[in-house]
């Protein structure tokens, strides 16, 4: 905490001053918080597509605790070290006396273009060092115009162009012009009767966050007939694009919709380099000399070291022919010791970390969210009449459950990208990846995996009339035992077909295939 | 008078050459006023003192908005006539500089690499084409052929070049110290609304707190200003626009009531209780409005599109209120965000959700929708879709409504895309058509339940 009396560092401008009020305030400098908590929140409209970990689409309530020391009077308090991603129109400040009176976020960056802005038309120092004699000569001059496209000023002898003149220059200035500051700056004015401790909270929505619940699916070695089970672990991961860490921090996510309005585009800081365009400088060896072409692409990046390495006689890798330990993989689950608890907040399902953790800066960050044994599940392949014509095609499957507490589950299931890992000899394997959207209590679950080239299906056209198709559907099965399958044919069917029922406004041909067998139908759509 | 100033300070800094003392926080501005309308548009009142000399003459009017609309400019004050208003942008720049002294005679100040040694030339500057050509007694050069250090001091710098866009005004007057009132209109100025909403469930109220947020983008700073915010987006000349805004649908009725806020005409002004500096590429916040526990109530909504189906699509949650006088927020409420807050189980605030409102009179009853409910969603089913005629069909619909909370909720189910025609044969509970287009079933959802409504709909698509 630093408090500095701007009564005292202008002093000599007081009587300059024709806003006598502003001479009043004191400015009061929060540097940082003591303490704080961060709620991030997913990415709008992000759906299935992975977290842009460059800079993370969805946003994060922050609440800092700060304390400053107010004076008595009227006060300027300036926070510093919020997230840079601050939208500066959701800061909610409390804790103070007499509430505040205005909030500003200024956007003037100190800068050598803020700086000749700030003294346009105002003195400043002009030193020039010999180069030969290395004596430098400091000079007073006023700024005739800048900062756009070059600056002139104006010296005993007459008007100049800053660094026109091939000599070394430097401009030197007496003071920080008030309002420009380093960073795009939170501030706040208010009023106390005493000089007293406040302790504030500071509450905002910042974007650069983002968060994902990541499911380990973990398929259970099951005997034929066995009601097969999964377990189903999620991570909860954060991701923070800011350059702003988060130490120590209560770290809560929120899973659900909330509503976002598209916001207009935060006024942009102002200040930036000097562009200095002097007048036309061309010498009489200088010849316009353009080719028209593109100029040549650049040399191709240098091989990597480990190919340099084996050309040169080195390491190089062998394959071998050892079986990696199944039996030490198959533990390969993580074991949570630490599981964000969740709650209900509104219509919306908030996870709470129970532990302070540290969000870095430019970081991801994964804490268990969700751990499930022994999740009952069914194995079911899946096809849309639609998708297959006369040769057989390799049918899709998913893992299809409930989310009750019967099949194991009963939770609330956040959307996230899914990893399903089946069993093989040498340990769990990844066997697909599949994404689930937001699923409540008592939904059904529906993680689809991949397809199988041992389950397949071929629809053939046997016959058409001008109103009636005749088809044939041909479902068969290499495995060595029994599956479940359900087509879906979304046409309007003629008569009946044997074993289609409709399931939601879909006729759907469910069926068991035995192992090392063939199914197959015959039905008649109504053409139109 | 300007050079006279300069002239002083030199004098006065001839002991301590290198800092100057110069405050770069002045302002030509005088006592000013800036009234800011919601359509990025502000009228920027300035009352300066000039010291006019008798007779004609040209005053400068430096620290006006530098997007200033030069041509709404008007300036008056007592005993003062306007002759002409100029508003000059052509920038003064090195390369102008140079331009602009084609013909005429500058200072060049040669400096020896090697000893540091300075000697000074007159040069006549003969063209400014690619290279500066010029004449040194009788020969031509180029300036800087040689790529060693030259300055090159110019006795003047042109008129009508200036450093900033600036307005000049000549008038005629007795003379003496006049006050002036000068007024333009400028763009880069804008406000707009933002609000705090806390929202307590098990009260059934909301807290709410207004916030004007204001911009500036005009490239000029106004210290000390008297700010006046008009909730209006008045018309700006191009053409008549009598076609309505697009409403945001966060009005279910429009109010009626109207208090003793003040007015404009038809808008509504929100004056700021004390001067304050409006900063260019600052965006301020001043609060206007704190109301406690005022009743709210939360609802589920759903509307379906004709022929919609879908697995599980969340409900919104949407939350009503009232701005009228008894029982509501009892104001207006100007366009903005409106941004919802719940305390969760700790009791620190949360983020549910926002939403965009447009000017909302008082006395309106109001639907905020927050987002998608997590546990409340709508399973629709086209379940049969039969040709009857060759123009109509028979459409069977199934809208399956779970709700995963530990309490009974309401939703309010619709299906829209009826376009006037298309009739109900037959339901299982009783419907309410809100209009030609669209049907709605108010649906007790038990807790942790589900409710199922079939409905047959006879249309001609």
């Amino acid at each position: 905490m630093i408090i500095v009396s701007r009564f005292v560092v202008f002093w000599a401008l007081v009587l300059a001053l024709q806003a006598a009020p502003l001479a009043a305030q004191q400015l009061v400098v929060s540097d940082k918080p003591e303490d704080v908590s961060i709620t991030i929140y997913r990415a709008p409209d992000r759906g299935d597509r992975p977290i842009n970990a460059g800079w993370p689409q969805g946003y994060a309530l922050i609440t800092e605790t700060r304390t400053i020391n107010l004076p008595a009077g009227e006060a300027l308090v300036r926070f510093e070290g919020v997230s840079e991603g601050l939208f500066p129109e959701s800061a909610i400040i409390t804790g103070l006396p007499n509430g505040v009176r205005e909030k500003n976020r200024d956007a003037r960056l100190l800068s050598p273009q803020g700086l000749v802005d700030a003294y346009l038309k105002r003195a400043v120092s002009i030193t020039r060092t010999d180069k030969a004699t290395g004596l430098s000569r400091t000079e007073n001059v006023f700024i005739t115009a800048g900062p756009d496209g070059g600056v002139i000023f104006e010296s005993d002898a007459g008007f100049e162009a800053l660094r026109c003149t091939g000599l070394p220059e430097r401009m030197t200035f007496s003071e920080v012009p008030t309002g420009l500051s380093a960073k795009p700056t939170l501030s706040i004015l208010t009023t106390s009767e005493r000089p007293t401790s406040a302790k504030l909270t500071l509450t905002y929505l910042a974007s650069g966050f983002d968060w994902q619940a990541n499911y380990v699916a973990t398929v259970r070695k099951s005997e034929a007939g066995e009601q097969t089970k999964m377990d189903l672990f999620a991570w909860l991961t954060v991701a923070n694009g800011g350059k702003q860490s988060f130490d120590n921090a209560d770290m809560m996510v929120i899973a659900g919709e909330p509503n976002r309005e598209a916001r207009e585009d935060q006024l942009r800081p102002t200040g930036g380099a000097l562009q200095i365009r002097c007048w036309p400088m061309q010498r009489t060896d200088q010849v316009p000399y353009r080719t028209g072409y593109p100029p040549p692409p650049p040399p191709p990046p240098p091989p990597p070291a480990m190919a340099m390495m084996d050309a040169a006689g080195g390491e190089s890798i062998i394959v071998t022919a050892q079986r990696r330990n199944g039996e030490m993989l198959a533990m390969a689950a993580p074991v949570a010791a630490v599981v964000a608890e969740q709650e209900d907040l509104g219509d919306l399902k908030l996870y709470r970390v129970p532990e302070r953790v540290t969000v870095n800066a430019k970081g991801q960050k994964q804490v268990a969210m969700i751990v499930q044994p022994d999740v009952r599940y069914d194995r079911v392949y899946v096809a849309d009449a639609r998708d297959y014509s006369g040769d057989s095609a390799p049918l899709s499957y998913i893992l299809r459950s409930r989310n009750d507490e019967k099949s194991g589950l009963g939770v609330p299931l956040p959307a996230g990208q899914v990893a399903v890992f089946e069993n093989s000899p040498v340990g769990p394997l990844l066997a697909g990846e599949g994404d689930l959207p937001d699923r409540a209590i008592d939904n059904e679950v529906e993680i689809l995996v991949g397809q199988s080239s041992d389950v397949r299906l071929s629809v053939n056209e046997l016959r058409r009339t001008k109103s009636k198709s005749y088809q044939r559907a041909t479902i068969s099965n290499a495995r060595d035992h029994p599956v479940d399958v359900e087509m879906e044919i979304p046409y309007e069917i003629a008569g009946r077909a044997r074993g289609v029922k409709k399931i939601d406004g879909v006729p759907t041909w469910r069926l068991t295939v035995p192992a090392h067998d063939e199914a197959e139908l015959d039905y008649s759509i109504h053409l139109r | 008078m300007r050079l006279f100033g300069f002239a002083g300070f030199l004098l006065a800094s001839a002991a301590t050459p290198a800092i100057s003392q110069s405050a770069p926080d002045e302002s030509a501005q005088g006592d000013i006023s800036v009234t800011i309308y919601n359509n990025n548009q502000a009228l920027v009142q300035d009352v300066r003192t000039l010291n006019l000399p008798r007779g004609r003459s040209k005053q400068q009017f430096p620290d006006v908005s530098a997007q200033i609309r030069a041509e709404t400019v008007t300036l008056s004050g007592p005993a003062i006539g306007i002759v002409e208003q100029n508003f000059d942008f052509d920038l003064l720049t090195p390369a102008k500089l140079m331009e602009k002294a084609v013909g005429q005679t500058v200072t060049l100040i040669r400096t020896n690499p090697a000893t540091g040694a300075e000697t000074r030339v007159r040069a006549q500057i003969l063209a400014a084409n690619g290279g500066v050509v010029m004449k040194i007694g009788d020969t031509i050069e180029v300036l800087r052929d040689d790529g060693l250090p030259v300055r090159v001091i110019f006795d003047r710098v042109p008129p009508n070049l200036r450093a900033r866009p600036t307005l000049s005004i000549t008038l005629e007057s007795a003379g003496g110290q006049v006050p002036t009132a000068l007024s333009y209109l400028t763009p880069g100025l804008g406000w707009k609304a933002d609000y705090v909403t806390l929202f307590d469930e098990a009260k059934q109220t909301i807290d709410v707190q207004g916030w004007v947020t204001l911009t500036n983008n005009s490239g000029t700073d106004y210290r000390n200003a008297n700010v006046l915010l008009v909730a209006g987006s008045p018309n700006n000349g191009r053409g008549r626009n009598s076609s309505p805004q697009w409403p945001t649908g966060t009005i279910d009725s429009a109010g009626t009531e109207s208090n003793d806020r003040e007015r404009l005409g038809d808008y509504y002004l929100y004056p700021l209780a004390e001067r304050t500096t409006v900063a260019n590429a600052q965006q301020k916040q001043v609060s206007f409005l704190d109301v406690t526990a005022a009743p709210a109530r939360k609802v589920y909504e759903y509307t379906n599109g004709w022929l919609g189906s879908s697995d599980a699509a969340s409900a919104s949650s949407v939350l009503k209120f009232s701005t009228s006088r008894s029982g509501g927020l009892g104001d207006q409420l100007p366009a903005g965000i409106m941004r919802v807050y719940m305390r969760d189980r700790r009791g620190d605030p949360q983020f549910i959700g926002e939403s965009q409102i447009e000017a909302t009179p008082m006395g309106s009853s109001m639907s905020i929708r927050t987002g998608d409910a997590f546990d409340v969603k709508v399973k629709t089913v086209v379940e049969e879709r039969t040709r009857r005629s060759a123009s109509r069909w028979r459409t069977k619909m199934r809208y399956e409504v779970t709700n995963a909370r530990p309490e009974a909720v309401t939703v309010d189910l619709a299906q829209s895309g009826l376009w006037g025609d298309v009739r109900i044969e037959q339901e299982s509970q009783a419907s309410e058509r809100l209009s030609a287009d669209k049907v709605e079933w108010s649906l007790n959802v038990p807790a942790n339940g589900s409710v199922t409504v079939t409905a047959t709909f006879d249309s001609r698509y």
